[in-house]
């Protein structure tokens, strides 16, 4: 190899790693604020249905300062590299995706739109090449949603709240229509689809079971 | 509620609508740049053969011939660059980075042919810059996508596989020996300069211990013809018999089965 070939070529390389460290410590920080949200998200399971939209308006605050990291992120990044670069901080992505999504279902009962997503974590259509929220992302931070609906039907009953399966259970059922839409290819995506049926097999039988009892508010006045 | 309900799955519905647009639209593409790199694997891989029968074909090493291998090579291997013309738009923006996994398996074989054909001419090492000056806009020298350091290292790391089949089956030619040291010295020396590159480079060192192998061929071969000719101070022709055994031992029955792997494609396009 002559020398300026391996010169030039010691110094991509150095600039990679010099970047891939200062990407890294932008997920590393994006991580710790998706885990304190995370956290008060757990509260869920055991807040009652009254206090919830307080501990929603708690968590929106710490979701809004993502921002910070993906605007640093859009520094970084250099024009038509986002591809490049995602991996590192895809899983992050999708848990801060999980988390507006979660909230924006307990506050308004409806699913989040992706571009409102992409709104409150800060990232700016002009960004398209260097940061954005692809769709795939934004879907698997769905699949976290309904893993974690799943769940809260399971927990609403113990705290006796009895309508909560049905709402997630029609809500769940919408998403999964959107979900067969797709046409999935054998990737993680794909089998992370496949698991949903498990949840919503769950959440069913929540249904079920508070339906045949009747202590859902719907079934008093069949009574 | 049910009113509500329903509005909520149109709109569920329409948005994941668009979803399925831009996903098959993704998977298309990959699917196109799947066979495209199919097919410049292909090609790469003939141009090898095509350069190695035109040099098998002389019993010398005329510096000719072996220009004449590596201009017929670069003629073929025009067929990838106008390929990879022709997939521009495919990987324009920020697509190449998107697509990087679909498209470096072939360019990477296209590299090893092309630096092939570049040794054949010069007896170095193509550079970064002359790899990406081949995958660009003639008129203007606008890359069709930006050469990955990564590709580069792998491709010409693949390269010195190409070099000990060269040194081994031209050694009992006149001048094969001196050739077959130049060789051996080039690779050590590539080999030495890769190392530095091994952390960084995914997959680079596991085409460094293949390397370490073409390598120790090099030098066995190299050492068993100075040690007999040394031994029995034997006349020319003597000697290139026992070259001769010594090749078909070399070339037949040592393969490691990690090479036999990844020359099992190439036997198979033969």
């Amino acid at each position: 190899m002559d020398h300026e070939n391996f010169e030039s070529i010691r110094e991509m390389i150095d600039y990679e790693t010099q970047l891939r460290e200062k990407i890294k410590d932008q997920v590393t920080e994006l991580d710790k604020k998706t885990r304190i949200v995370v956290g008060m998200l757990n509260r869920i399971h055991s807040t009652p249905p009254n206090d919830v939209p307080v501990l929603m308006e708690n968590v929106q605050p710490v979701l809004f300062g993502c921002q910070a990291v993906t605007a640093v992120l859009a520094e970084l990044i250099p024009p038509n590299e986002f591809w490049r670069w995602k991996d590192m901080w895809s899983n992050s992505l999708r848990t801060a995706v999980f988390a507006a999504a979660l909230v924006e279902y307990l506050l308004y009962r409806r699913l989040i739109v992706i571009d409102r997503v992409s709104e409150i974590l800060g990232i700016k259509q002009d960004w398209r090449d260097r940061i954005s929220l692809p769709p795939e992302d934004y879907l698997h931070g769905l699949i976290n949603l309904v893993n974690e609906l799943s769940r809260l039907a399971v927990n609403a009953v113990t705290m006796g709240n009895f309508d909560e399966p049905i709402k997630i259970s029609l809500f769940v059922k919408d998403l999964y229509a959107g979900f067969s839409m797709l046409n999935l290819k054998n990737d993680t995506l794909r089998r992370r689809f496949d698991s949903l049926k498990y949840d919503m097999k769950k959440i069913e039988e929540v249904v079920y079971d508070v339906s045949l009892r009747r202590l859902t508010s719907a079934s008093v006045p069949a009574q | 509620m049910s009113l509500s309900s329903s509005l909520s799955k149109d709109s569920i519905l329409q948005a994941f609508d668009h979803f399925r647009e831009e996903l098959d639209d993704y998977n298309d593409r990959r699917e196109r740049l799947i066979k495209a790199s199919r097919d410049v694997t292909n090609i790469s891989k003939k141009t090898i053969f095509l350069m190695f029968r035109i040099i098998g074909e002389s019993d010398s090493h005329d510096p000719s011939v072996a220009k004449v291998a590596a201009q017929r090579g670069r003629e073929k291997l025009r067929e990838v660059q106008d390929m990879y013309a022709k997939m521009r738009s495919e990987l324009e923006g920020d697509r190449y980075w998107r697509h990087q996994r679909q498209v470096s398996p072939g360019l990477q074989e296209y590299i090893e042919a092309l630096s092939f054909a570049h040794f054949l001419e010069y007896g170095s090492l193509i550079t970064f810059r002359q790899v990406q000056d081949t995958l660009s806009e003639p008129t203007n020298g606008k890359p069709h996508f930006p050469l990955s350091v990564s590709d580069y290292l792998l491709g010409v790391s693949d390269l010195m596989g190409e070099l000990m089949r060269h040194a081994i089956s031209g050694i009992s030619k006149r001048g094969g020996r001196t050739k077959a040291s130049e060789i051996c010295a080039f690779v050590r020396n590539c080999k030495a300069d890769f190392e530095s590159f091994t952390p960084f480079i995914h997959d680079l060192r596991k085409k460094q211990s293949v390397t370490t192998q073409s390598l120790t061929k090099i030098e066995d071969a190299t050492y068993a013809i100075v040690v007999r000719g040394s031994e029995y101070d034997l006349p020319q022709e003597m000697l290139d018999d026992i070259v001769a055994q010594s090749i078909s031992t070399l070339t037949d029955g040592t393969f490691t089965d990690e090479q036999r792997q990844s020359k099992r494609h190439r036997s198979d396009s033969e």
